[in-house]
C-alpha cells in the first residue's frame, strides 16, 4: 500500500460521514406544512375557505346531493336515471327498503364530518393569528356556521351522531354517538355564536358575496328551532331577519332559478358552484362544478342523466286550488315545453323514456355549459339552500303554532303575491284559520319550495311523513331516519350503533 | 499450453508400435485432481475413470491408440499415446453452472460458494426473446420471479413479484444496473445486458437493507473483455405483430332479438328499429375492427474489445414497436448508446466507466380501465352502428351509453405523446490496496429529462352539427392542450471496501465495508390552455392561442428525497466445504420519520457442501450443497414526506359576483411522524445438486418470507373527517417452495438442454392493524360494487361476492328461495343464501376466487445440430382466478358475448345463463362467482430457429459469426379463460389485481433476426 492510497481511503470513508447532520432532513418543497401555515390574515382566509369547500360535495364515497334525500326520498320525485340498475341504491333507499351499506349514505356522512373537521381546524388555529379583530371574528364565526350546517345535515337525517368539537386525535376516532338532543345543543350555540359574529349581508364587500351572513346563520337557527319545536323563538328569529331589511323576495319567480337568479335579493344561504373550472369527481377534487345540471337533466337527445323524475302527486298538488299554480312551469318540464336552448321536451327525444315530466330548476341550458372540459360534472347552478320565501314560510308556520294566524297568514300571502305576480285571479290571499291555515303553509312550502331537496325532511319534521310516505313502505320508527353507514359501525369496531329497525 | 500441445506432439511423433501397452495417469484440474473423469479409448468399447486422487489406468493395443478424456464443465482432450507410459493430464474448465460466477451485492461469487438464494439469467437466454423491455425477459426464466404483463401496449410496465406479493404497496424489486439503483428498465436495450442475477431471500438482499424486501434484480451491462481482438457485430431483427384471439359477440341481428327480450321483461316496447331484426345482419365487428398488424424492429452495433490494461465496449440500438391496438398512437422508440469502458492507469489504479444513453418516443392510449379504453368500448358498443356513416366520417351509437363512444373514433382523437431522454452513468475508482484489499469508489448519475403533450382535438361526430345531436362523449366543442415536463435526477455516491484472504489453504475470509450516500429530486411544470385556433396536433402548444394568458393554467413543483448508509459483509469459507456469511446494512432515510431515521437489517447464512466431504462418495452426484440463511430486509416506497402534515392548497370556493375560485388550504391527511419502513423477514432453506457430472442440475428452495410493519393506510372512521395517515400497521405472509432442473447434454453432434423451473407460492394476510377491518378493493362498474376483501387469514386481494346456484325455473322456486328481490321472476340467477336468514344480502357474500396462481413455471428446450438451433420456451401460470368485468352490464345497451344465447327463455331451458331484462332488477351482474373464471394458462412464449453459418465458410469471408433466425413470441396459449389473454396483471395494486376490465392483449409476434460479428 502506498501512502497515496492512504490518503483516497482517507477521504472517501470520511466524506459520507461528514455530510451535515440535515442530509436526510427533507421537508415537502410544495406546500406548507401545519407547523409553517397559520400565520396570516391570508392564511386564516384560506383555511376558512377550505370548509366553505365540503359544501360543495356532492359525491364523496357515494353521491349525496342534498335533493337525493330531500325529494326522491319524498313524494315528490322518483330516482330516475337509465333504469332501475342506476345508482340502485338510491331506488331501495327511496323504496324504504334502505342498505345500511350504501356508499350514498357514507358519502354524506363523509362530506360531513370533512366539513366538520375543517371548521374545528379553523376554530383552533385562527385564533393564534396575529389580525383584524374584527376579520377574525367573522372567519371564526364563518366556521361556526359551517361546523352548524354540517351538523344538521347529520342530526336530521341519522340522529344524534359523534360530536366533535376538536380536531380529532388518532386515539378519538371511535367517538360513540352524541344523543340528538346534544348535537341540536350544539347546533344552536354554534348558530347564536355566527349570528352575533358574522355581518349581514349588505355590510360584505361584492367580491365576498357568497360567504355566510347574520341572515344565514339565523335562518338555520330558525329551522333549528322549528325541528325542535321552539316555536316562540323561531318566530321571533324569523322576524329579526324580516325587520333586518337585508332581504326581499323578487318580483318573477321564474327568474329565480336561473343563472341571473344566482344570489339575488331573497337568497339567504346558497351554495356556490362554477362551471368553468374543469369538472367536479368526487370530495377533494379542486374544481367547482356540479354533477346536479347533468343528472337532472333529460337523456337521450339532451345529454343527461335523467334524474330527479317530478310524480304525478307533485304536479297535482300545483292544482290543489283548482287553478294551475303559475310556479309549476318555472319548477317541471312538461311533454311539449321546450327545454330551454336544447329542444322540445318529447319522450322519444328522451330515449323513449315513459317519464312525463323533467325538474325544472336546475336546468341549464347549453349556451351555459362548461366552457372547456367535461361539461357533465362541471354545472354552474348554485345550490338555493334557504330562500326568503323559506324564512317567510317557517315564520307563518311558527307564527301559527304561536297562535298568532295573522302574523302567519301575512307572511304566507306575502310568498303567495310574489307568486302570482300581476295575476288578480290567481293565488288570493289566504284567508282561512285553525287546521286549514296550517294546511295552507304546508301546501305553499311544497309548491313554493318545490324539488329544492326540503320535502321529505319537512314531512319528517311536521310529523306527516307516515301518512303521505306510508304506502311507499315508510315505517316512521325506523325511516325517520336514515341508517348510519355501516362501514363506519365496522370501522369504529361498534363504537357507533346502528338506527332502530335497520 | 501451446507448448504443453507441442511437447505432446513430439511424443506423439517418435511413437512406435507394441502390443497392448499398460498406461497410468494423473487427470486434474488447475486446482486439484479430478475424481470420475470419464477416459475412452478411440474405436473401442474400452474406458475408465479417474479415482478419488484423480488416477487411472487403461490398456491400450498400440502406441497409435487416441485417448477420449471428457468431464463434464471441462474441455474434452484427446490424447495419442505414443511414447508415454504415465500421463499428467490437466484439463481446462469450460463454463459449469458451479462454477459459473454469479453477481451478488457490491461484488461477486463463485455459484459453489454463494449460500443465499440467487437466480441467473445469462444474456443467451435474454437475446433468445427479442422483447422491448428486460423484464419480459425475465418472465418465466427463474423459479420465484413472477412476471406478468399489464398490458400488450408497447413499453407499459409489467408486474415482477419476487416471492409473492410482500405488501399491499409497492412490491416491486429493487433495480440496480451496473450498481445503479433505477426506476423501471424501459430505458435499458436487453442487448447491451450481459447478465441479470436475482436476489431472491433475504440474507442475499439484505446488503441492500432499506430497500431489498421485494427482492433485488442486479443487471450487468456487457463490457469489453482484456485481451480481445476488437470485434464488430450487428444484430438485428424485424417482426410482425398481431392479435391472436378474438372475442366472440353477438351480431346486429341477435343484438336486435336480445334487445327486444329485454324490454319486454322490463315491461318497455321494443325499439322499433328492431322490428326486423334479420335485417340487420352481422352488423360491425367492433373488436376486429380496433386491431391491426404492427410491426416491430431493432438495430444494434456494437464494438468491444480489450488490452491487457484497457477494455471498452460501445454499441447504439434503434427500436422501434407499435402497437396492435392504435398503431403508432400506441407506438414505441427508443434509441440508446452505451459505451463501458476501463483504463489501467497504474498498477494500483483502474478507472472507469459505464453511460448509457436513451432516448423515449412513446404514445399511450388509455389502458386497463373500464371507462375510456379501446377495448372496453369496442367490447361492449353495440353491433347495429356501423362504424362510418354514408359520408365516411365515424358514426356514433344511438343506444351506447356514457362511456362506450365509437373506439375507432377515440383512438383517432388520442394524442398523447410522451418523450424522454434519460442518461444512467457512472465513473469508479478501483484502487489494488495490495494484499487482497480493494477500494472502489463510484459515482453515479441517474438523470431523465421528459416531455409530454397531450392533445385533446374538437371533433363532432353529429349527423347534424347544427343540431348537435351527438351525445357528450362523441362530440368536444373546444379543443384543450396540456403540456408537462419533468426531471427526475438522482446521484450516488458509494465507496467499497473489500479484502479477501486465504489462510492456510483452508480458510478463505472475504470482508466487505462500504458506505453510500444518495439524493433524489424530481421537479415538474406543466400548464394547460383551451381554444387553441389550430385543430391540428402538430400545433399543440400551450401558447398557440389568440390570447394564451386569458386562459391558460400552470403548475409546478419538486420533490426530493436522500438516503446514508453503512454496510458490511463477512464470508468464510472453510476448505470451500462450510461456508458462512453475515450482513449488516443501516440505512438511514428522508422518507421516515423522525422517530424512526435510521434502520438496521442484519442476516445470516451459511452452507455445506457435503460433496466436498470425504465420506461422500456417490458419485452419480458430484455436487451437493445444502444452505440456509435468514434475514431482515425493508422496503421503503412509501412516497416522500408521509412523516409531515402538509397543508393541501386547492380547497377552493367560489366567492364575488364572478364567481372568482378562491384558495382554500386545509390538511387532507392526518400526520404520522412515527413513519418507517416495512420489515421483511425471510428463512430460507436450499439445496443446489449436480448429478451425472453436471449434465443434470437441480437448485430448489423452500421459504417463509413474513413482511411486517407494513405501510397501509388502515381505514380510520369517517368522523375524524381527515384520510387516514399510511402508518405500520399490517402484516402478510409468503412461504414457498421452489425448484429448478436443467439437464444438458452436449457430447454428441445433437447437442440439447431441457430446463425447468417451478415455484408455489402461498399467499396470506396476518394483521391489518389494530381493528382487522377488511380492506375493500377493485371496484368494477358492471357489479356496482368492489371485487377483493383483503382479511386477516386469506390471501391478499381475495375475490369476494356471492354464490349462484342455477336460476329459477319457475314462480316456485322463487317463493321457496330466500327472498332476493319482489321483482325476481323466472329465470334470474339463484343466489345462496349462505347464512340461512331467509334473505339474499350483502352478508350472503363469500370468497369465491384467488387472483394468485398456486405455482407459475417455465421451461425452456435448447437443440443444437450442427449449425442449426432451436429454442422452445414454454411458461405459464396455474390456479389464479380472473374476475372477467369486460361487459358493462350497468349500461342497459351494450353488446354481450354470444354465451348469452343460451340464456334462459323458459323452464330448463338454461340453469347458467339468466334471461335478459333491460333493468335486471334481480341485480343477476352484481358481484358473484358467475365472473369468475379459471385463469391458469400454458404459453408457448417463444419458438425460435436459428442457423449459425459453419467456421469453415465463416473463415473465408473473414467472419466471426454470422446467424439467422426466425422466432414466434405466443405462439400458443391453452387456456379456458373467456377473455382476450389469460394474462391479468395487478393493474391498480395488490388489492385489485387479476380483474379484467378489457385489458390490451398481447401480441403474436412472428420475427426473423440476424446477427453478424466480424
Amino acid at each position: 500500500m502506498n501512502y497515496k492510497s492512504l490518503i483516497f481511503i482517507l477521504l472517501v470513508s470520511i466524506i459520507p460521514n461528514a455530510c451535515k447532520k440535515d442530509f436526510l432532513e427533507r421537508k415537502p418543497l410544495v406546500g406548507a406544512t401545519e407547523d409553517n401555515f397559520y400565520k396570516t390574515p391570508e392564511d386564516a382566509i384560506a383555511a376558512v375557505n377550505a370548509a366553505y369547500a365540503p359544501l360543495q360535495f356532492e359525491i364523496s364515497e357515494g353521491g349525496h346531493f342534498r335533493w337525493f334525500w330531500g325529494d326522491i326520498m319524498s313524494d315528490d320525485a322518483i330516482k330516475g336515471g337509465s333504469g332501475d340498475n342506476d345508482t340502485n341504491e338510491l331506488l331501495r333507499l327511496e323504496t324504504f327498503q334502505g342498505p345500511a351499506n350504501t356508499s350514498l349514505l357514507e358519502g354524506e356522512w363523509s362530506a360531513d364530518f370533512e366539513g366538520i373537521y375543517r371548521a374545528n381546524v379553523v376554530l383552533e388555529r385562527v385564533p393564534g393569528i396575529q389580525m383584524d379583530a374584527a376579520l377574525k371574528a367573522r372567519v371564526l364565526g364563518e366556521a361556526r356556521f359551517i361546523r352548524a350546517w354540517f351538523y344538521y345535515n347529520l342530526v336530521t337525517m341519522f340522529g344524534g351522531v359523534p360530536l366533535v368539537d376538536h380536531v380529532l386525535a388518532p386515539s378519538e376516532y371511535n367517538m360513540p354517538r352524541a344523543s340528538a338532543e346534544q348535537i341540536w345543543a350544539f347546533i344552536e350555540s354554534d348558530l347564536s355564536a355566527a349570528a352575533d359574529a358574522l355581518p349581514v349581508k349588505s355590510a360584505y364587500a361584492q367580491a365576498d358575496l357568497g360567504r355566510i351572513t347574520k341572515g344565514a346563520a339565523q335562518a338555520l337557527l330558525v329551522k333549528t328551532h322549528l325541528w325542535q319545536e321552539h316555536w316562540a323563538e323561531a318566530q321571533s328569529l324569523a322576524e329579526t331577519i324580516v325587520q333586518s331589511n337585508e332581504y326581499q323576495l323578487v318580483s318573477d319567480y321564474s327568474k329565480i332559478f336561473t343563472s341571473e337568479g344566482e344570489n339575488n335579493s331573497e337568497s339567504v344561504f346558497e351554495i356556490q358552484y362554477m362551471n368553468a373550472s374543469g369538472g367536479n369527481w368526487g370530495k377533494n377534487n379542486a374544481n367547482e362544478g356540479t354533477f346536479t345540471n347533468v343528472f337532472q337533466r333529460a337523456r337521450g337527445a339532451f345529454g343527461g342523466y335523467g334524474f330527479n323524475i317530478p310524480t304525478e302527486s307533485f304536479v297535482q298538488e300545483f292544482f290543489k286550488e283548482g287553478f294551475e299554480d303559475p310556479r309549476l312551469k318555472s319548477t317541471v318540464f312538461r311533454v311539449g315545453d321546450v327545454m330551454g336552448d336544447r329542444g322540445t321536451f318529447t319522450k322519444d327525444a328522451t330515449g323513449g323514456f315513459p317519464y312525463d315530466y323533467y325538474p325544472k330548476k336546475y336546468f341549464s341550458n347549453k349556451s351555459e355549459e362548461a366552457p372547456f372540459g367535461d361539461p357533465n360534472p362541471n354545472g354552474g347552478s348554485n345550490d338555493r339552500v334557504i330562500r326568503y320565501s323559506d324564512v317567510l314560510l317557517m315564520h307563518a308556520e311558527a307564527a301559527f303554532h304561536n297562535g298568532n294566524e295573522d302574523a302567519a297568514r301575512t307572511s304566507l300571502n306575502l310568498v303567495r303575491k310574489r307568486a302570482r305576480g300581476t295575476s288578480t285571479t290567481l293565488l288570493p290571499n289566504v284567508t282561512a284559520s285553525g287546521q286549514a291555515l296550517l294546511d295552507a303553509i304546508y301546501h305553499e312550502r311544497r309548491v313554493e319550495l318545490g324539488l329544492e331537496g326540503h320535502r321529505f325532511f319537512d314531512l319528517v319534521r311536521i310529523k306527516r311523513a307516515q301518512t303521505v310516505l306510508g304506502p311507499l313502505g315508510y315505517q316512521e320508527t325506523t325511516h325517520r331516519l336514515f341508517p348510519i353507514p355501516q362501514s363506519q359501525i365496522q370501522a369504529t369496531n361498534g363504537a357507533l350503533t346502528q338506527n332502530p329497525g335497520y | 499450453m501451446n507448448k504443453w500441445i507441442f511437447l505432446l506432439c513430439m511424443f506423439i511423433m517418435t511413437a512406435s508400435a507394441s502390443a497392448q501397452i499398460r498406461v497410468s495417469g494423473v487427470i486434474s484440474s488447475k486446482s486439484e485432481p479430478l475424481i470420475g473423469v470419464t477416459i475412452a479409448v478411440q474405436g473401442t468399447a474400452k474406458g475408465t475413470t479417474t479415482d478419488i486422487d484423480g488416477k487411472f489406468q487403461i490398456e491400450v493395443a498400440d502406441e497409435n491408440a487416441v485417448l477420449a478424456v471428457s468431464y463434464t464443465g471441462y474441455t474434452t482432450q484427446q490424447i495419442t499415446i505414443g511414447k508415454q507410459r504415465t500421463l499428467t493430464i490437466l484439463l481446462e474448465e469450460t463454463a459449469s453452472i458451479i462454477n459459473e460466477v454469479v453477481v451478488v451485492g457490491y461484488g461477486s461469487q463463485k455459484r459453489s460458494s454463494i449460500s443465499g438464494a440467487v437466480s441467473t439469467i445469462t444474456s443467451d437466454e435474454i437475446s433468445e426473446l427479442p422483447v422491448l423491455r428486460t423484464e419480459q425477459a425475465l418472465q418465466g426464466r427463474t423459479a420465484g420471479v413472477q412476471v406478468t404483463q399489464n398490458s400488450g401496449a408497447p413499453g407499459s410496465a409489467l408486474t415482477v413479484r419476487v416471492r409473492g406479493t410482500g405488501t399491499i404497496g409497492n412490491s416491486d424489486p429493487l433495480y440496480i444496473v451496473d450498481g445503479v439503483p433505477v426506476d423501471g428498465l424501459d430505458f435499458l436495450n436487453t442487448n447491451d445486458i450481459e447478465s441479470i442475477n436475482v436476489l431472491k431471500d433475504a440474507a442475499s438482499a439484505a446488503i441492500y437493507g432499506a430497500r431489498g424486501a421485494n427482492g433485488v434484480v442486479l443487471i450487468t451491462t456487457k463490457g469489453g473483455k482484456k485481451d480481445q481482438e476488437g470485434k464488430i457485430s450487428y444484430d438485428a431483427y424485424f417482426g410482425m405483430q398481431q392479435t391472436w384471439k378474438t372475442a366472440n359477440l353477438l351480431s346486429a341481428r341477435e343484438y336486435a332479438i336480445l334487445s327486444n327480450e329485454a324490454h319486454i321483461a322490463a315491461g318497455k316496447t321494443p325499439l322499433p328499429e328492431f322490428a326486423n331484426p334479420d335485417q340487420l345482419g352481422a352488423g360491425t365487428n367492433w373488436v376486429d375492427a380496433i386491431f391491426e398488424k404492427a410491426p416491430m424492429s431493432s438495430h444494434q452495433l456494437s464494438f468491444s474489445g480489450g488490452t491487457a490494461k484497457s477494455t471498452y465496449s460501445i454499441s447504439g440500438n434503434y427500436f422501434d414497436q407499435d402497437g396492435i391496438v392504435g398503431g403508432s398512437k400506441s407506438g414505441f422508440k427508443r434509441y440508446t448508446v452505451r459505451m463501458n469502458g476501463s483504463q489501467a492507469v497504474k498498477k494500483w489504479l483502474t478507472l472507469g466507466t459505464n453511460i448509457g444513453l436513451t432516448n423515449l418516443k412513446r404514445q399511450f392510449l388509455a389502458e386497463n380501465n373500464e371507462f375510456t379504453t379501446p377495448l372496453v368500448r369496442a367490447l361492449n358498443m353495440d353491433p347495429v352502428t356501423p362504424i362510418r356513416k354514408a359520408d365516411g366520417t365515424y358514426s356514433y351509437s344511438r343506444y351506447s351509453d356514457t362511456d362506450i363512444t365509437n373506439p375507432l373514433n377515440a383512438i383517432d382523437q388520442t394524442h398523447d405523446k410522451w418523450q424522454s431522454y434519460r442518461i444512467v452513468g457512472l465513473a469508479y475508482a478501483d484502487l489494488d490496496l495490495s494484499h487482497g484489499l480493494h477500494l472502489r469508489s463510484t459515482y453515479s448519475v441517474d438523470a431523465t429529462f421528459a416531455n409530454q403533450n397531450t392533445f385533446f382535438p374538437k371533433f363532432d361526430l353529429s349527423n347534424d352539427p347544427a343540431l348537435s345531436d351527438a351525445p357528450a362523449g362523441e362530440k368536444r366543442l373546444i379543443n384543450s392542450v396540456v403540456q408537462q415536463s419533468n426531471i427526475w435526477r438522482s446521484w450516488q455516491w458509494e465507496n467499497v471496501l473489500n479484502w479477501n484472504h486465504t489462510f492456510g489453504e483452508r480458510h478463505n475470509l472475504g470482508l466487505t465495508a462500504g458506505t453510500t450516500s444518495s439524493e433524489n429530486r424530481h421537479e415538474y411544470a406543466g400548464g394547460a390552455n383551451t381554444n387553441l385556433p389550430s385543430n391540428d396536433p402538430k400545433d399543440a402548444y400551450i401558447s398557440n392561442t389568440i390570447d394564451p394568458i386569458a386562459s391558460q393554467s400552470a403548475y409546478g413543483g419538486a420533490e426530493e428525497s436522500a438516503l446514508l448508509s453503512y454496510f458490511g459483509r463477512a464470508n468464510y469459507e472453510l476448505d470451500g466445504t462450510y461456508l458462512f456469511s453475515a450482513v449488516m446494512r443501516a440505512d438511514g432515510s428522508s422518507r421516515f420519520g423522525a422517530n424512526n431515521r435510521y434502520g438496521y437489517f442484519p442476516s445470516f447464512s451459511a452452507g455445506w457442501v457435503i460433496s466436498h466431504n470425504d465420506f461422500w462418495k456417490v458419485k452419480s452426484v458430484n455436487f451437493l450443497k445444502l444452505r440456509a440463511s435468514w434475514g431482515r430486509n425493508g422496503n421503503q416506497n412509501i412516497g416522500n414526506y408521509g412523516f409531515s402534515t402538509i397543508v393541501n392548497s386547492g380547497q377552493n370556493y367560489t366567492f364575488g359576483p364572478g364567481q372568482t375560485i378562491t384558495n382554500g388550504n386545509v390538511a387532507l391527511t392526518a400526520a404520522n411522524p412515527d413513519l418507517k419502513w416495512e420489515t421483511i423477514t425471510q428463512t430460507d432453506i436450499g439445496l443446489d445438486a449436480e448429478f451425472f457430472n453436471g449434465r443434470l442440475s437441480l437448485t430448489t428452495d423452500y421459504y417463509i418470507k413474513n413482511t411486517s410493519d407494513m405501510l397501509y393506510a388502515a381505514p380510520i372512521p369517517l368522523t375524524g373527517g381527515t384520510q387516514a395517515p399510511v402508518r405500520n400497521v399490517a402484516s402478510v405472509s409468503n412461504k414457498g417452495y421452489e425448484l429448478a432442473l436443467q439437464y444438458r447434454n452436449r457430447d454428441h453432434e445433437l447437442k440439447y438442454s431441457v430446463g425447468g423451473n417451478i415455484a408455489f407460492v402461498k399467499n396470506k394476510v396476518t394483521g391489518l392493524g389494530e381493528g382487522g377491518e377488511p380492506v375493500y378493493g377493485g371496484r368494477v362498474q358492471s357489479g356496482n360494487s368492489t371485487v377483493t376483501k383483503t382479511e386477516v387469514g386469506h390471501p391478499i386481494g381475495s375475490f369476494y361476492g356471492f354464490v349462484t346456484e342455477g336460476l329459477f325455473q319457475n314462480q316456485d322456486e322463487i317463493s321457496r328461495h330466500a327472498f332476493q328481490n319482489e321483482n325476481t321472476a323466472p329465470g334470474d340467477i339463484k343466489f345462496k343464501d349462505l347464512n340461512g336468514d331467509n334473505v339474499i344480502d350483502s352478508k350472503d357474500q363469500t370468497y369465491i376466487g384467488n387472483p394468485s396462481p398456486k405455482f407459475t413455471y417455465g421451461a425452456t428446450i435448447d437443440l443444437e445440430y450442427k449449425g442449426f438451433d432451436l429454442g422452445i420456451f414454454l411458461q405459464g401460470s396455474q390456479g389464479n382466478d380472473i374476475y372477467n368485468a369486460t361487459v358493462r352490464y350497468d349500461f342497459s345497451y351494450v353488446n354481450r358475448p354470444v354465451s348469452v344465447l343460451k340464456r334462459w327463455t323458459g323452464p330448463n331451458t338454461s340453469n347458467s345463463e339468466p334471461r335478459v331484462n333491460l333493468n335486471d332488477p334481480n341485480q343477476n351482474a352484481r358481484v358473484s362467482d358467475r365472473f369468475v373464471e379459471d385463469g391458469s394458462y400454458i404459453r408457448i412464449k417463444n419458438v425460435q430457429l436459428g442457423y449459425n453459418l459453419p467456421k469453415s465458410i465463416l473463415n473465408k469471408i473473414k467472419l466471426e459469426k454470422f446467424r439467422i433466425y426466425v422466432s414466434a413470441q405466443n405462439l400458443y396459449t391453452i387456456t379456458k379463460y373467456s377473455g382476450m389473454d389469460p394474462e391479468i396483471g395487478a393493474y391498480g395494486g395488490a388489492l385489485a389485481s387479476g380483474i379484467d376490465r378489457g385489458f390490451y392483449p398481447q401480441a403474436r409476434v412472428l420475427l426473423g433476426g440476424i446477427n453478424v460479428t466480424f
